[in-house]
């Protein structure tokens, strides 16, 4: 296992070397058309509000959303920190133990026929209960607080990671079982060294869609019961009818969800490199 | 040619099961002995069973009858065969030296140990400077080479050979057949190798053995006594070309 690690992580090492003032250029490089479209996009908006008298509690301007973001005076009132925090932490701690959960289940359900027999069911039965309709027992369980929220988020978001890691598992090639299993290979060395290493960009895929799903489970949570977080906010301001913070919470939500793509993207990159090699 | 052979094949009967529940005789009687350091070819016509015949040899494949013989004080057969598949089967996440090292691995053989001598195989089959790359960046004869690289690395006594050039194009699969000689001439191992290619079978053995079509028996084992070492235009001589006939004889294609 080390060594498949070692092996994996040798090459990918090097990557993370390249001078951040030239990755920042080539960035730029690579994007601007993008930016000046985001710019664009900001600046139509911002006339059509003003042109066409567009009044704050249906649609704010771009600057009312900027200001309940970032002017001090404004923004206090939200505590924007305490709350990104407890999303955050709801997000993170929900998809580390999907990604575990799901990773842990897949294994033991590709391992034995048994267990995938006694498992599966279970799995397919627990996942077509809507998790948003256990979300109120939970309160009764947990009370308020972060653990309700990620634990939703964790019910909406393992299942994927279960179903992309248990496809990779199986999905090798027979001829590469015979290459191995000629030499007698012990049935962990076929997992270690064959199945798992296949498996990794399908568990990345699966991690992909399980970080979308666990900001939703979040946001879900918050919604249903909460006094803090991103989605609180969103309920708050509602009952207020004051539209800027729910748009900067939107934003918010999606720079979150965003940014852990992003992570995830940037971790199959140095994990998977043979897979970048093949895009080069 | 020593007396004792590496394997004795005798009356070996594979008979497969379709999901329909019917049964075909794959392999009905083959009788095949191959002595140490011999190079010896296979060819049938398709689907014959030279593949099972292979698989079966490296433990893949259970057999339905028969015997295989192996002069066990100086072979042992879970541990010193080497095989080449059709395909190159690398995985693709490891590079090249790491391919090449992965019978070490599993047979739990010290790895370190055996870097060096993955390097010189390396050298060996052409692609000196390759350690580090994927598979992923070679071409198909270049992996094909790593594979057979990867046969050699826990030293086997016999290499089961199946097709190994099938995917490459004429003239790379001729400057392969020159590099295995090479390789079989310098790493001095018995060779076991299934093909279509008639001209293929001769220019590299030492006997061809022919099998017939479904259910298969041996038809004939032509020995090949032109000299070695061999060069490309060995194939233009009339001694070849009486060879090549005789096969196709024994194939009823005449």
């Amino acid at each position: 296992m080390i060594r498949t690690l070692r092996i994996i992580f040798s090459s990918s090492i090097s990557y993370l070397f390249v001078p951040v003032r030239m990755k920042a250029a080539a960035f730029l490089k690579r994007h601007y058309l993008k930016l000046l479209q985001f710019i664009g996009f900001l600046l139509l908006w911002q006339i059509i509000i003003v042109l066409f008298n567009i009044k704050e509690y249906i649609i704010p301007s771009p600057l009312a959303v900027f200001s309940a973001l970032f002017n001090p005076e404004v923004a206090a009132a939200y505590l924007w920190g305490k709350q990104i925090s407890a999303t955050l932490t709801e997000i993170a701690c929900g998809f580390v133990v999907s990604a575990f959960l799901g990773i842990l289940i897949a294994v033991i359900i590709s391992w034995s026929s048994l267990l995938r027999s006694i498992v599966m069911p279970l799995l397919v039965f627990f996942n077509s209960i809507p998790k948003i309709a256990m979300a109120p027992l939970f309160l009764i369980w947990f009370g308020y607080g972060i653990i309700p929220n990620a634990l939703i988020a964790i019910l909406i978001a393992f299942f994927p990671v279960v179903i992309n890691t248990t496809t990779g598992l199986n999905a090798v090639d027979r001829d590469l079982l015979d290459l191995v299993n000629y030499l007698h290979a012990k049935r962990w060395q076929v997992f270690i060294k064959i199945q798992f290493p296949n498996a990794l960009p399908y568990i990345f895929s699966g991690l992909k869609i399980s970080t979308t799903l666990c900001v939703v489970g979040a946001i879900i949570g918050e919604f249903i019961a909460s006094d803090k977080g991103v989605g609180f906010i969103l309920m708050d301001s509602q009952a207020l009818i004051d539209t800027p913070p729910m748009f900067a919470g939107l934003i918010i939500i999606a720079a979150l969800g965003l940014g852990l793509f992003g992570l995830i993207s940037i971790f199959e990159r140095l994990l998977i490199p043979w897979q970048r090699v093949e895009l080069a | 040619m020593p007396n004792t052979p590496l394997i004795s094949i005798r009356g070996l009967k594979k008979i497969f099961t379709t999901l329909t529940g019917e049964k075909i005789e794959a392999l009905e009687n083959i009788a095949l002995d191959i002595y140490p350091g011999e190079f010896v070819s296979i060819v049938g016509p398709s689907g014959c069973g030279k593949t099972t015949l292979l698989k079966i040899l490296a433990g893949l494949v259970q057999k339905d009858g028969g015997e295989i013989k192996v002069d066990k004080e100086s072979f042992d057969p879970t541990r010193e065969v080497g095989f080449v598949f059709q395909k190159p089967l690398l995985l693709d996440w490891r590079k090249v030296i790491d391919n090449v090292l992965l019978p070490i691995e599993i047979l739990k053989i010290n790895r370190a140990s055996m870097f060096g001598r993955a390097q010189e195989l390396l050298e060996l089959v052409g692609l000196k400077g390759f350690e580090k790359a994927y598979p992923n960046e070679l071409s198909g004869g270049m992996q094909q080479r790593v594979s057979i690289a990867r046969a050699l690395i826990h030293d086997p006594k016999l290499m089961l050979m199946d097709e190994p050039f099938g995917a490459l194009d004429a003239l790379t699969r001729e400057r392969m057949n020159l590099e295995l000689l090479r390789i079989w001439r310098e790493a001095k191992k018995t060779v076991l190798f299934v093909t279509h290619g008639i001209a293929e079978a001769i220019f590299l053995s030492d006997r061809v053995a022919v099998l017939s079509a479904r259910p298969s028996t041996v038809v004939t084992a032509l020995d090949i006594h032109l000299s070695r070492p061999r060069t490309l235009n060995v194939r233009t001589s009339p001694e070849f070309g009486k060879l090549s006939m005789k096969v196709y004889d024994s194939l009823e294609m005449v």
